[in-house]
Formats: structure tokens, sequence, C-alpha cells
């Protein structure tokens, strides 16, 4: 195989550019000019006045908080695999596994906390997930809270949470 | 196997080894990576899974390597396509009625179905798509092992342990082709105290202990080699504990570590559940009559109660390792005390059997015989200052004057100081063939807990 070379030139090493002062002007031209052109017509500023004003653009693909889906008869779909949690970068969720013995299948989470406040929002989880259990599909792009606690996501309300894009039931 | 030196070739490497050596045992033992199943070493071929096919010169066709023996020109290729395309086919069957829920398996990351067919398998998802054959799962056989009908891959490595190992014969075959699953006598149970290797042995998810079971993901596992303090015997073991972001250390199983010369590849259930006892009732913080109080101190109360009492009596477990016990000498002789490790409170006669089980159910008793340790049963008079290490005894005895070094916590009204427990320290122990093992620390508590050493240092400098 041959090698392909690529010459790169090198900048920063003629006068101009030694004194700094001509590139912080030609930056300073262009905001300038921006703050100029804003304040002529205010009504143009892309400014979205949250929290009175709510963002309408969520779409499905949005990686809003975490829910856990249900089966067809409403029992939960997650089979504690820990496929997610093994995929998490932030390695913030915690699973705690445990039999079920409804019949339905045969292990559950007993535990299953997403601590937000260490989520990244990456998606990992959703794409780890073998049987569509966890979703990101809520819309719900913040969280509130007074303690730390209030950021973990604990099972019951990952379970509590809609999807709002349809597919309320887990696919898989 | 015969003494003589033969040369064959492996792969066209010229090779030595002794003439009449099972090949597939030659080549595991030398690091090639032959996929196999029911060949084991300590239950040797079967020939019945047929996943260790290789070329043999000379043969028309492939060949298993457990089944051949090493001699003199022997030819060997293990890499060839047609051996490839062999262990795929073979993969294929073999996953023809797996339900591959591996998700929910607990043997998901130590399955050899599951490596091999990363290795050697990867075929087109289509070819399983048909229907499969539905069979039971959870079946409970008894003695903690959990059967599941249709992750079996028939190797028979269980029937065989109990037919050649226990002799006791527990499991079988039973029906055929498709439909053969492994099963006890009817309404049996297993009986064996060793049964529990089973779950070792097989190398799918088909059978699995139901005290491990949905506990743990083996990836988040970490593993320690160590010594199982069960009793004299001294068998190894592997500690597999996982420590993660949300919960301290915790160790989750023991597994039997292969020694020739002590276990060979086996360990007895009660030694491979004692792994609970480290987490049960264990002394954290240091105690006077009841209340706690800090290290300083506990410290000079140690200092003031060795001043005051002319007669000192020290009692050592056997369960302290060489080195804590020969400072527990020169301490003792600093101090004049009289220094005892009784073994009798440790005797268990209906614990031992003729395999591994062993009346002293204790680890370093034979430290404690070795080192020349008084092994009777001391008497203690009421101004007597008992000093005791961790011994069992010391909870029947009843006095007022006492220090309580202690992993786990008993009854006692005097000064409790929180000891290290065997996990948390590195040591020798002699067992009951007199041979010297070592075990390193495999454990760090959240808290560092000290050693006995550790706290005669500590002592030393305030007496
Ligand atoms: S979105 Fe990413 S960081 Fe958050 S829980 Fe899922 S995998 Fe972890
Ligand atoms: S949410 Fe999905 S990936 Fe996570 S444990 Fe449950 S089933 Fe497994
Ligand atoms: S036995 Fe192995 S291949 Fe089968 S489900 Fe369990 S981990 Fe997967
Ligand atoms: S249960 Fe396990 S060890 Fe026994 S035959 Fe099946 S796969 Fe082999
Ligand atoms: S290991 Fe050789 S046939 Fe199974």
């Amino acid at each position: 195989m041959s090698k392909k070379v690529k010459k790169v030139t090198r900048y920063g090493n003629s006068t101009k550019e030694r004194l700094y002062l001509p590139a912080i002007l030609e930056g300073l031209k262009i905001t300038t000019s921006h703050l100029l052109q804003n304040l002529s017509d205010i009504n143009s500023v892309e400014t979205l006045e949250y929290p009175e004003e709510q963002p309408t653009d969520i779409t499905s693909r949005y990686r809003g908080l975490h829910r856990l889906t249900h089966r067809a008869d409403g029992t939960i779909r997650c089979v504690a695999c820990f496929m997610c949690a093994t995929a998490c970068p932030a390695e913030c969720i915690d699973i705690v596994a445990t039999t079920r013995d409804d019949g339905v299948d045969d292990k559950m989470p007993l535990q299953f906390n997403i601590d937000t406040l260490e989520c990244i929002f990456c998606g990992y989880c959703v794409e780890a997930c073998p049987c569509d259990a966890i979703r990101m599909d809520t819309g719900i792009f913040s969280i509130i809270g007074k303690k730390r606690e209030d950021f973990i996501l604990t099972k019951d309300r990952l379970l509590s949470h809609k999807g709002v894009f349809g597919e309320e039931i887990s696919r898989a | 196997m015969s003494s003589k030196m033969v040369e064959f070739t492996v792969n066209g490497k010229k090779l030595l080894a002794f003439e009449g050596l099972n090949l597939l045992k030659y080549l595991l033992d030398n690091g090639y990576n032959i996929p196999h199943y029911c060949y084991h070493d300590s239950l040797g071929a079967d020939g019945n899974c047929r996943m260790c096919m290789v070329e043999i010169k000379g043969k028309k066709r492939p060949q298993i390597a457990c089944d051949t023996l090493i001699k003199e020109g022997l030819e060997v290729n293990t890499n060839t396509p047609t051996i490839k395309r062999l262990r795929e086919e073979i993969l294929q069957m073999q996953l023809r009625n797996h339900p591959v829920d591996c998700p929910v398996c607990d043997k998901a990351g130590e399955c050899y179905l599951q490596n091999y067919y990363m290795d050697y398998g990867l075929y087109k998802e289509g070819k399983h798509k048909k229907q499969k054959i539905k069979k039971s799962k959870n079946i409970e056989f008894g003695r903690n092992v959990v059967y599941d009908e249709e992750r079996c891959i028939l190797c028979k490595r269980c029937v065989r342990f109990f037919a050649n190992i226990t002799k006791t014969n527990e499991l079988g075959v039973i029906k055929r082709a498709n439909h053969s699953t492994i099963s006890t006598a009817p309404n049996q149970k297993l009986q064996s105290q060793y049964a529990m290797n089973i779950v070792d042995l097989c190398p799918v998810g088909a059978l699995l202990s139901s005290d491990f079971k949905f506990k743990q993901r083996v990836w988040f596992l970490q593993s320690s080699p160590s010594i199982c303090h069960g009793c004299t015997k001294n068998c190894n073991i592997t500690i597999d504990y996982s420590s993660t972001k949300f919960q301290a250390e915790r160790i989750y199983r023991y597994k039997a570590r292969r020694n020739e010369d002590v276990n060979g590849y086996f360990i007895c259930d009660e030694g491979r559940l004692s792994y609970k006892e480290y987490h049960t009732n264990r002394v954290t913080q240091i105690e006077y009559k009841n209340s706690i109080i800090d290290f300083k101190e506990a410290i000079s109360k140690i200092g003031i109660e060795i001043f005051i009492h002319k007669d000192i009596v020290i009692l050592a477990s056997p369960n302290l390792y060489i080195e804590e016990l020969e400072s527990i000498i020169k301490w003792s002789k600093k101090l004049n005390a009289r220094l005892y490790s009784p073994l009798e409170c440790y005797k268990d006669k209906e614990f031992a059997d003729n395999w591994l089980k062993e009346e002293l159910r204790v680890a370093n008793a034979y430290g404690v015989m070795a080192l020349e340790i008084d092994t009777s049963t001391p008497d203690i008079s009421s101004d007597t200052l008992l000093i005791n290490f961790d011994h069992k005894l010391a909870q029947d005895i009843n006095t007022l004057h006492r220090i309580d070094f202690i992993t786990h916590s008993i009854n006692s009204q005097g000064l409790i100081l929180p000891l290290a427990s065997w996990v948390q320290s590195s040591r020798h122990l002699i067992n009951s063939s007199g041979i010297k093992q070592y075990a390193p620390k495999t454990l760090v508590a959240n808290k560092p807990i000290l050693t006995v050493t550790e706290w005669i240092e500590a002592i030393g400098g305030d007496i």
C-alpha cells in the first residue's frame, strides 16, 4: 500500500498573526455586526422566554427522561438483565434483581434507580436493552428537586412516566 | 501414559510430550484454544460433544482430540477450514433448540457456548429462526442446584461427576434424541454434600446455584485466589466479589480452585456457602461496656488493664495465620502471659468424611501445632485478665476482666475491638498434610480494620 502524504500549511508564524490584535479585531467585528443587527430588529432574535414559553419542537427522537415500559398485560417489561447498566458510561443505573414469581417471566428488577444527576442522557441504555424495556420518549426535559434524592428516578417513577409519541407498550 | 518422550507436530510446530498422553489435555495445558465441553481434567474424556475435532494426518476424517493419544510422528492440525466448518456446524446443532436467553442466564459471561459462538459460530441469524422445542426451566434438583432443560447441551459432566467422583450415581440422562434431558431418579433429590460442584462443572447455564442466582452478573465480579477456612483441609477456592458505586465490597460466591495436592478440583457445599459468614454479625466499632469509645481511649484502657493484672491469659484463634500467631507469641512473652489456643471446641465429628471434609473446623490448627502453642483449655480465676484474639471458646468464658479482639460479635461486657477478617489479610496457613499455603488479601473494608499484627503494634507503643 502506498502512503499518502498530505502537506499541511503551518499558520501562526507571520508578524501579523504573532501580534494577535488583528485577529481579535476580526472577531470583534463579527460580534459587533450581530449586536447591531439584533438591536435594529429585536423580534428576529431566536430566544425562547422559558419557562413562560415552552419548547414546541420536541420530536420523537428527543432524549428526555427515561421510562420503563410495560407488557401488554400491564406488568413491567424489564427482565433485570443489566445490559443498560453495563452499557451506561456514567454508571448511574443501579439495579437489584429478583426472581419473578407471577409466572410471566423468570427475572425482574426489585430496585431500578437512575441517578439523573450523573446521567448524561446519551441514550446508550435504550440502545442496549434487548427487550425495549427502557425508553427516553417521555418528552420530559427538566427535572426539579430540593434534595439529591429527588433526582433519583426509582422504579415506580420510571414506570409512571408516559411515552408521548405513541407506542406505550414495549415492542419486544 | 509411558515415560517415553515422543516427538509430534501441531500445526506444523514440532513438540515433545510423553507417549500416550491425552492429546486434548496436552493442547489445553499448553495454551491451544480447543473448544470442548465434555472433556474435563477431573472427569476425563467422554467423547459425546464432538467439539474438540482436529485433523490428523493419515486419518480420513477429523478426529476428536480428547480420544487421541499422543504417539511418535503424530501430525495434528487444529485450524484447517474443515475444522472451522465443523465447529460452526456443531454449534448450529447445539443452538437449534437452545433458548439463547443469555440476558437472563447467570452463566452469560463465563459460558462456553456463548464464547465458542463468538469465536467459531457467528453464522447468519436465519439459521436458528425455526421453531424450537420447549422444555422445562427452573427444575429444583435439591441441594441448591437448579436445572434448566432448555440450556443443557448434554455433555454429561454432571452425570459423570456423580458416577466417577462421588460414586453416588445421582443423575442420569432420560428420554431420547431431541427430548433428552438430565434427571434425578423419580421423586429423588440430590443428596451429596458435594453436589454444588456440578454448577462449576456445567459448561453452560443449565445448572445454576440457587444461592447465586440473579444476585450479580458475572462480568461485574472480581476474582481472587484464596483458601477456604471451613476445616483443616484448606481447600483452594476463588473468591468472587464486587464493589460498585452503589454498594460496598461484597462477596458473592466461592468457587473451587484446582490444586492437585490439596483438594483436586472440588470443594464441599458447606465450604462453598461459608462466604455468607463474612457479612453477618461483623464487629465494626470499638466498644467498652456496650458504649462506643475512640481508638486512643481504647489503647489507654488496654494499657491500664495489662498494668493492673498480674495473671494474663491470651487466647489465640487457630484461624489466625502463621505470621499473626508469631507476633502473638512474641507479645505474650513480653507480657509474661499464658498463651493458649484450645482446639477441642472446633472439633465436629459429624462434619468429617473420608474425602475432603475434616473434623477440625478451623483453618490453621496445624499451624498452631507447628508453632507449639498450648492447645489445652486454660483455667481462669477471677483476677485473670483474658485477652481474646477471636477464639471461639471465649464466648463461653464468663469473666469481667477481658479484652476481645473479634471479627464477629459475641456476648461480652468488656472491651471489644474489631479485628480484620481472614479475607482482609494476606496469610500463610498450614493444612492437615503439612502443606503451607498462601492466600492473598482480598477485600479492603471501607473503614480499614486492623489485623492482629497491626493491633499489637499499636498497643506496643503505649505499654
Ligand atoms: S442515558 Fe446514558 S448516562 Fe443516562 S442512564 Fe442511559 S446510558 Fe446511562
Ligand atoms: S431496562 Fe432493559 S437492559 Fe436494562 S435491565 Fe431492564 S431489560 Fe435489561
Ligand atoms: S447457557 Fe450460555 S448461551 Fe445459553 S442462555 Fe446461558 S449464557 Fe446464553
Ligand atoms: S446439565 Fe450441564 S453439565 Fe450436565 S449435561 Fe447438561 S450441560 Fe452438561
Ligand atoms: S471434548 Fe472431545 S468430544 Fe467432547
